[in-house]
């Protein structure tokens, strides 16, 4: 887990006026699983594509395997499997046949029936491609990510767009990939998805990374520990909870408690100040907090954005 | 009922039908096109210019006045009386010409003195132009009407046999054939380049093949072969129905697969230029109908160039269509291999231009 994968410093990526990367610098280490977090137009995929050697950078480098982007060849290519965003294969090929073509390609090669057991694909491995659902879809883009048996493995956005059921189960195919020891670089939009899958995440907002460490660095650094949610509770009495409480969509009291034993202390405060509540949750922060607190905004304000 | 809802209905319905380009194109914009086309093909007939070569074996002053009442509707050019008819129109590819016989006037005169016998004059068309065929067919047999009911009032003392300028005896779809093996190849690479490359940018298949170690190069290589294969097995399903239902005489030759394969080329450039500019899918559909359908009609494959205004047919000129269907029908059907060998080296250069330009601006990454 030690080895330098992907290492990338100072890039930098215009597209005319528009600053999209604004000096990012990461590293991911070889049998992590990276995940770049952050709103749609955050910059996640312009620095995934440029690590892909889809795009060109306009200023910074990227060392993939330890070689500078420029000297990139068919020799990283062979070690790299990528599944860009919002893929569609072709429509017409059934799924043993994709996962064959794309095989085709590459000299390294990984048993296409092991892939397609992997995914979970056996049912549907003589499907037309079309005929899938979208989850399944996303399944064999992640099995054609896989068919040169590649050290690093790209996965950009692999779960936009899919109902949950849909979505756990390219997180389950991407939990046998890190079984297998693959150093995968994620990004996603979704925070549950980082936080189910990541060994280590990086916060991206409007180009640049606003904090980035392994999840518990993160909520311990950024997002508190634990947080009080008070249902039903009287919002007109919300100041004897301090200036950290809030009031979420929902009419619902949250506050954030840094330690397990203050949450006694806020019960008796309520308690002698005679407000009612009908219920109360303690909830551990989570990386929806880390993003509010690092960038003032929710995933979805930063969306619209 | 809620006029407003209607209304709305309504408005929605019309934005979302301008928004569609390819929608837009095939209810607008098609139909003007075919509208201009055949307009200007058949409206403008006044311009058209109609050849029709005379070889005058009498050389009396009644056959001067006929070929004077041919005048005012067709351009008439001279056949020198002293040559083989037959020959010369051969050796000179005239596609009309009307033969008057040697004793023409002395006939009528003979007609007129109370002899019975009827003339017949010699009419030789190519099959292949048969709307043009229908125009001189039409002057010859009107002006001959006129003639006879001068001479006779009601008897047809004067007559024409017509027969083709080919040496042999072909029928329309002999000629005809060639230029649906042209148009065929001209839309199964265009289209088939625009949407396979508009469809892929957008599906991500592009973006996905430039991480692998396939190069671009290897990319358009293995589309030419698909491309090519795909118009040769449609060039060779044409010629067989072509010569088992209709009994077509079809020479194959060098020149067949050269124009062929060139076409292809060509063409699959085309469509990688044209790929280059189009964004979405939908209006890949529009963007291959407008280099496609101009070409097919204007392309002297339905009609030949001379029915069109002269504009028009300058136009057909500069569409690779023309040199491939005039090259097929020299190679297949006239076995002319100087036209063949002409049209395959403009066709061969169009494509050599086309495809490289095409497979320039054919990125798959930034």
């Amino acid at each position: 887990m030690n080895r330098d994968i992907i290492e990338v410093q100072d890039l930098i990526k215009k597209y005319d006026d528009l600053i999209a990367v604004k000096g990012i610098s990461f590293k991911v280490k070889s049998g992590e699983v990276f995940s770049m977090v952050g709103p749609n137009g955050a910059g996640k995929t312009t620095t995934v594509e440029i690590c892909e050697g889809i795009r060109k950078p306009t200023s910074g480098t990227i060392h993939l395997f330890g070689k500078e982007f420029s000297k990139r060849s068919k020799a990283i290519r062979e070690r790299i499997g990528v599944l860009p965003q919002e893929f569609r294969s072709f429509e017409r090929l059934t799924v043993k046949e994709t996962l064959k073509y794309y095989s085709s390609l590459y000299k390294n090669k990984r048993d296409i029936d092991e892939i397609i057991s992997l995914m979970d694909l056996e049912d549907k491995k003589d499907e037309l491609y079309m005929n899938l659902s979208g989850g399944l879809k996303q399944r064999v883009g992640v099995g054609m990510a896989l068919v040169n048996d590649p050290e690093l493995i790209f996965l950009d956005e692999p779960t936009t767009g899919l109902d949950p059921r849909a979505r756990r189960g390219v997180w389950s195919a991407i939990m046998s990939l890190k079984e297998e020891g693959k150093t995968i670089f994620l990004t996603t939009h979704y925070m549950e998805e980082a936080e189910y899958l990541a060994d280590r995440v990086a916060i991206v907002h409007q180009g640049r990374i606003v904090g980035q460490g392994s999840l518990r660095e993160l909520i311990s650094d950024h997002g508190g520990h634990y947080s009080v949610v008070m249902h039903g509770y009287d919002t007109s009495k919300i100041d004897i909870l301090g200036e950290e409480a809030s009031v979420d969509s929902k009419n619902n009291v949250s506050l954030p408690v840094h330690d397990p034993k203050d949450i006694s202390h806020i019960l008796s405060k309520v308690m002698q100040n005679g407000v009612k509540f009908e219920s109360i949750e303690v909830k551990r922060a989570n990386l929806e907090e880390v993003f509010m607190n690092l960038t003032g905004t929710t995933i979805e304000e930063g969306d619209a954005a | 009922m809620r006029p407003i809802a209607i209304i709305n209905d309504f408005l929605a319905n019309l934005r979302i039908w301008y928004r569609s380009k390819g929608t837009v194109f095939w209810s607008i914009a098609f139909p003007i096109l075919l509208m201009l086309i055949f307009g200007a093909i058949y409206q403008g007939q006044g311009d058209i210019t109609v050849s029709l070569y005379v070889q005058d074996l009498d050389g009396s002053e009644i056959s001067e006045q006929f070929i004077h009442s041919l005048g005012d509707q067709l351009q008439l050019e001279d056949i020198p009386a002293d040559v083989d008819g037959d020959e010369y129109i051969s050796e000179n590819n005239i596609r009309a010409a009307l033969i008057i016989p040697e004793d023409f006037g002395e006939a009528i005169y003979r007609f007129q003195q109370g002899s019975n016998e009827s003339i017949s004059l010699s009419l030789s068309l190519d099959p292949t132009r048969e709307s043009i065929n229908g125009i001189i067919r039409g002057v010859v047999a009107g002006t001959l009407h006129g003639w006879n009911n001068e001479i006779t009032g009601s008897r047809d003392v004067l007559t024409f046999q017509e027969k083709s300028v080919a040496a042999e005896e072909f029928k329309f779809i002999d000629f005809f054939m060639p230029a649906v093996v042209g148009i065929t190849v001209m839309t199964s690479t265009i289209y088939g380049t625009i949407f396979r490359n508009t469809k892929y940018r957008k599906w991500g298949i592009l973006r996905k093949l430039s991480t692998t170690p396939f190069t671009r190069w290897e990319y358009l290589i293995s589309k030419m072969l698909f491309m090519t294969f795909i118009s040769f097995v449609s060039t060779f399903l044409i010629i067989l129905v072509g010569v088992v239902v209709w009994d077509i005489s079809v020479s194959i030759d060098p020149y067949l697969f050269i124009i062929v394969l060139s076409a292809a080329f060509a063409f699959s450039g085309m469509g990688m230029i044209i790929s280059r500019f189009v964004k979405e899918e939908e209006t890949a559909d529009s963007a291959a109908g407008a280099i496609t359908f101009p070409q097919m009609f204007l392309a002297g494959t339905f009609f030949p160039l001379e029915v069109m205004p002269s504009y028009l047919s300058s136009f057909a000129r500069v569409l690779p269509l023309y040199y491939v269907n005039e090259g097929l029908r020299d190679s297949m059907i006239y076995q002319d291999s100087s036209g063949a060998l002409f049209n395959t080296a403009v066709i061969f250069t169009i494509a050599a231009v086309l495809f490289v330009i095409g497979a320039l601006v054919t990125k798959w990454t930034e």
